[in-house]
């Protein structure tokens, strides 16, 4: 039984002491970091159920804490496991990225995870920080509602797991234009492969064209007319209990 | 060479008595098939006949000019039409000649073949109930 549960277990399965960073688990920053085999002290966490999280990436969300205390920002990134929000701009910290034998480095700003519990979340209208609750409206959907003025804050469109953004896919791309453009369209993605039609894809329009025309033949005995097939022998009566 | 990290490892040990024994498995000798149907009769000479009506043949049209393909393109948005009814069905295609004929005051009810009526399903290639083709 084990041994199969294991084969069969398709996602990624993490050993009990992980401990998580900013860096996706499957990362190869991550894979370096957190060789199997390592154990590390347990970080605590408050424990918040799955259900009961409110944070989403693309929130706006008030720092209450810490260095930009009182300033607002997106969130960019949420780890779940230590609770963590990243806040576009805010928290930051300098360092340098790319540092080679001999040159020093880019200089950058990088920001660091808040706490939730240095985080609130911020009323759309207001523009003030709130305690949000899940409840569900007349219709029976789940929403965050703010518990001061009522309102709903909507969840952000969360981005794909696969990282695809349709808005930015391009379609049918012949080599004929340069990768410029494309670099350019797609804001990020670089290989016109990973953000294209490729062979085996159907364009837009083909698939959202209605061909269907309705018949009273079966599919069978539509394709044996247009094919020419006469079928003039009938299967044997047969019975099935 | 998974399965022998995860033995050594110490977490299971002994054979895999839960998965299916497939004939993937087993020594060399261990001749098992996959449930593929006899597609004949074996004669009492044990000599075996191949049934051609038994033997499955695709008929496949011609796909020159088909645009449709494996996969779809991410532009295109989701959603799906509702299936399509027996009700929609009769809607568009049965309904428009009954009311013409009605109109003219040519409805004549014991002839209802001509609209696509089948009093029964004796002698059909492709009955539909009950359902003898497989889709």
């Amino acid at each position: 039984m084990r041994l199969s549960a294991l084969l069969s277990a398709a996602r990624l399965r993490l050993p009990p002491g992980y401990r998580h960073s900013m860096w996706p688990p499957d990362s190869m920053a991550a894979r370096l970091r957190n060789p199997p085999g390592q154990r590390r002290r347990k970080v605590f966490v408050e424990p918040i159920a799955k259900d009961d999280w409110k944070v989403f990436k693309g929130d706006t969300v008030q720092v209450l804490a810490g260095k930009d205390a009182g300033k607002q920002g997106m969130v960019t990134q949420v780890v779940q496991a230590r609770n963590w929000v990243v806040v576009e701009g805010l928290n930051t910290h300098y360092r340098f990225v790319n540092r080679t034998a001999k040159y020093s480095g880019t200089y950058i700003a990088s920001e660091a995870p808040l706490l939730l519990s240095q985080i609130s979340l911020v009323d759309p209208e207001d523009r003030k920080p709130t305690e949000v609750e899940w409840r569900y409206t007349e219709e029976g959907e789940r929403v965050r509602v703010s518990l001061r003025s009522g309102r709903i804050l909507p969840v952000p469109p969360q981005p794909r797991q696969d990282g695809i953004v349709p808005e930015q896919w391009i379609g049918e791309w012949d080599g004929s234009r340069g990768w410029g453009d494309v670099v350019g369209d797609t804001g990020g993605q670089r290989c016109p492969l990973a953000c294209t039609d490729g062979p085996k894809d159907t364009s837009e329009e083909d698939a959202l064209a209605k061909t269907y025309r309705p018949s009273l033949k079966t599919f069978e005995e539509e394709i044996m007319d247009a094919m020419g097939i006469v079928e003039t022998r009938r299967a044997k009566k047969s019975y099935w209990y | 060479m998974g399965l022998l990290t995860q033995l050594v490892r110490g977490l299971v040990r002994g054979a895999d008595r839960v998965s299916p024994f497939t004939s993937k498995r087993g020594p060399r000798s261990h001749n098992k098939g996959r449930g593929a149907k006899k597609l004949g009769v074996l004669t009492r000479n044990k000599k075996f006949v191949l049934v051609k009506e038994m033997v499955p043949e695709f008929v496949v049209p011609d796909l020159t000019g088909f645009k449709l393909r494996p996969y779809v393109s991410y532009r295109a948005p989701e959603g799906s039409e509702p299936p399509m009814t027996a009700k929609q069905l009769f809607d568009e295609l049965v309904a428009p000649r009954i009311e013409r004929d009605v109109k003219d005051g040519t409805f004549d009810p014991n002839n209802l073949e001509k609209y696509g009526f089948e009093p029964t399903q004796e002698g059909k290639l492709f009955q539909l109930f009950p359902k003898n083709y497989v889709r």
